[in-house]
């Protein structure tokens, strides 16, 4: 089943996250993210707080498509997401790429999980989903989760900053160990973990004009 | 700890129930207000201490402190101290102690439960400060859950201190304030020098940091005072 | 066959072939500066009065090419939608169109009678070109003053954009462009696809372009009642 974890995390399926920095974007422009160990520290951060809830919930809502009522226990953690991002245009974030996700994993790994989902979920809920679909377990769905916490915004310093590639992608390797750290610790609970920092950032960058970035 | 607010038939509030153990005792300042009075130097590493605060449909309750609580390690390798509070609102709540401040190599841990209902109001800060001055910070991990008619409208854990997982330079400040407020339209959103208000149904959620507490305290003075409500985006 | 290969399985929404109804999703592509905005501005005017019609832009800086239609198209602010691309404006037309989709989706969604979407590329190099998966056909917009050698270097759009425009012919003499190589070059490597050679700035009206936009309307909508 490894294949399909392989298709979740892989940058390239087109699921919209090529548009969305995480933070990088207004954090460059705060002057907080330079270099490429500010952008460790950074990508530190975002993995052990949004990067944690969303393995939690993506595990969860993995699990929860065995439910009896999987519409309710869907509903149930689409109003846990929202609980722990406060942030609107971070929830707006989430809610934009779940509906990407939906689109390509829907075609991708049939299942009538699918269907139950909310109208433009969370993202962590339509990565749950997908894992579910695509015959993975909550723990997978809780690894692709963390991984892509810090994946897609360490492209978007690369290209923001043009950073050395190969810095990059040694930065993202070398949180490997943190990525499943975070992936396991999140599996049987749902982590709060929040860094007010990023809702900052988020907020801020929201109602700029001149970003290349959706988030 | 315990304190039960309830309307009286004058529609005045009464406490029927206040009472205290351990190292925290209540005292009644006024009509539905108590102020938490710390018996012993602390709260100690080890210390475990839980409020259980219920306010009634058409009463009201402020809880205070009389002073700063200091949290101090206990001798040898420090356990965290904790301190729960879950409240059940069905009037109106106003939990406003004074600040926490964590010593080097004390390490607290706060919780929040709320659980409002319909017509509920909440108004609850907190304000922490990592080491005495000139010390080395202490750490802190806060949650705060917020539920309204049984829907969680608010659920975060703020970790602050070395070894918190995003307590990471360059933003590793020193002293940290936030307020919850539910009982008001829906806020827009406010932003500011570290410093965020984040709108929540029924209110809003404010958030500040800074290397000292009184300029945490004024910089979410500065993202909170004005009740603008939400214009739709 | 397998029941995960029956290919009813990849019937796919998204692709024009199998996505009835809705409007003409009309993509326009080319490098910086060639007149893209110019043209979907163009066509607006022209076209807004005949078709229920709306816009998605993709500038690098989200809005400024949507600004610039709102003040030239007279396009009310409803029927323009602007994505940001991530810096990488080719990948939100062809490699992940997500974005793109969500803001025709928006549109549509919005505006029930849509009949033609304009989604213009952010500026991008030769190679860059739109997926199927998000227009029906698409328009290459490259300029004279780029050099008479831009349709002989070829490449995706040039070759195989359903209509090659060659803007601002007016420079020509000014830059030393031949405009008959330029279309003896575009008709060599284009296989019989039009090109159209022309000037905004002495057709504001962009009335060939126009022309050939009406007649992709027409297709598709014989297409979709057949």
């Amino acid at each position: 089943m490894t294949a399909a974890l392989l298709t979740l995390a892989d940058s390239r399926l087109p699921a919209g996250g090529h548009t969305h920095s995480g933070g990088v974007e207004q954090a460059i422009a705060a002057e907080l993210l330079t270099d490429p160990a500010s952008l460790a520290l950074f990508l530190r951060r975002r993995l052990t707080t949004s990067g944690a809830v969303a393995a939690g919930l993506a595990a969860a809502a993995c699990r929860a498509v065995d439910d009896t009522d999987v519409v309710a226990a869907l509903a149930a953690l689409d109003a846990e997401a929202d609980a722990r991002t406060p942030a609107p245009a971070l929830r707006a974030a989430s809610r934009q790429q779940g509906r990407g996700l939906v689109r390509v994993g829907g075609r991708a790994w049939p299942h009538p999980a699918w269907a139950a989902l909310p109208v433009q979920p969370h993202h962590p809920l339509a990565l749950g989903v997908a894992a579910a679909a695509g015959g993975l377990a909550p723990r997978d769905a809780a690894a692709a989760a963390a991984y892509l916490s810090v994946s897609g915004p360490a492209t978007a310093a690369q290209r923001l900053l043009a950073m050395d590639p190969i810095t990059v992608a040694a930065v993202t390797a070398r949180l490997g160990p943190e990525v499943d750290a975070v992936a396991a610790a999140a599996v049987d609970g749902l982590p709060a973990a929040a860094d007010p920092l990023l809702d900052l950032l988020a907020e801020v960058h929201t109602v700029r004009t001149d970003r290349f970035f959706a988030s | 700890m315990e304190v039960v607010a309830r309307r009286d038939a004058r529609g005045r509030t009464v406490l029927p129930v206040v009472r205290a153990s351990g190292q925290l005792a209540v005292r009644r300042t006024g009509e539905g207000a108590v102020h938490l009075v710390a018996t012993a130097f602390g709260p100690l590493g080890g210390d475990d201490a839980e409020v259980r605060l219920v306010v009634e449909e058409g009463a009201r309750l402020s809880v205070h402190s009389v002073a700063a609580a200091v949290v101090l390690p206990a001798r040898g390798g420090s356990p965290p101290s904790r301190q729960l509070v879950r409240a059940e609102v069905a009037g109106v709540l106003h939990l406003t102690p004074e600040p926490t401040v964590v010593t080097a190599r004390a390490v607290h841990v706060a919780e929040l439960h709320a659980e409002l209902g319909e017509g509920g109001e909440l108004t609850a800060t907190e304000q922490v400060l990592l080491g005495r001055a000139g010390e080395a910070p202490g750490r802190w991990t806060g949650t705060t859950r917020v539920v309204v008619s049984g829907r969680p409208v608010l659920h975060t854990t703020v970790g602050l201190g070395p070894g918190t997982p995003a307590w990471l330079p360059p933003v590793a400040p020193r002293a940290y304030v936030s307020t919850v407020r539910i009982g008001e339209p829906r806020a827009a959103v406010q932003t500011g020098v570290d410093a965020v208000r984040l709108p929540l149904p029924g209110g809003w959620v404010g958030t500040a940091w800074a290397a000292e507490l009184h300029e945490a305290v004024a910089r979410l003075a500065g993202v909170t005072r004005e009740r603008d409500l939400e214009v739709a985006r | 066959m397998p029941p995960d290969h029956n290919l009813d399985d990849y019937v796919d929404p998204y692709d024009p072939g199998h996505r009835h109804g809705g409007p003409l999703r009309v993509g326009l592509g080319g490098p910086v500066g060639s007149g893209k905005t110019a043209l979907a501005a163009a066509l607006c005017r022209t076209l807004g009065a005949e078709y229920d019609l709306a816009v998605v832009t993709n500038d690098i800086y989200t809005t400024e090419d949507a600004d610039f239609l709102r003040r030239n198209a007279v396009l009310p602010d409803d029927r323009i939608e602007a994505v940001q691309t991530g810096c990488c404006p080719h990948t939100a037309i062809r490699d992940d169109i997500t974005a793109n989709l969500d803001a025709v989706e928006l549109l549509e969604s919005r505006h029930p009678g849509l009949e033609l979407v304009l989604v213009e590329s952010g500026g991008d190099n030769l190679t860059a070109s739109f997926s199927y998966g998000l227009v029906d056909v698409q328009v290459f917009v490259v300029d004279v003053a780029g050099g008479d050698k831009v349709p002989r270097k070829g490449g995706p759009g040039v070759t195989a954009s359903d209509l090659l425009v060659v803007n601002k012919t007016d420079l020509a003499p000014l830059v030393g462009a031949d405009l008959g190589v330029m279309r003896r070059d575009a008709d060599a490597v284009r296989g019989g696809k039009p090109t159209l050679l022309i000037s905004l700035r002495e057709d504001p009206a962009a009335t060939e372009v126009a022309a050939w936009v009406r007649g992709e309307v027409r297709a598709r909508a014989l297409q979709s009642t057949s």
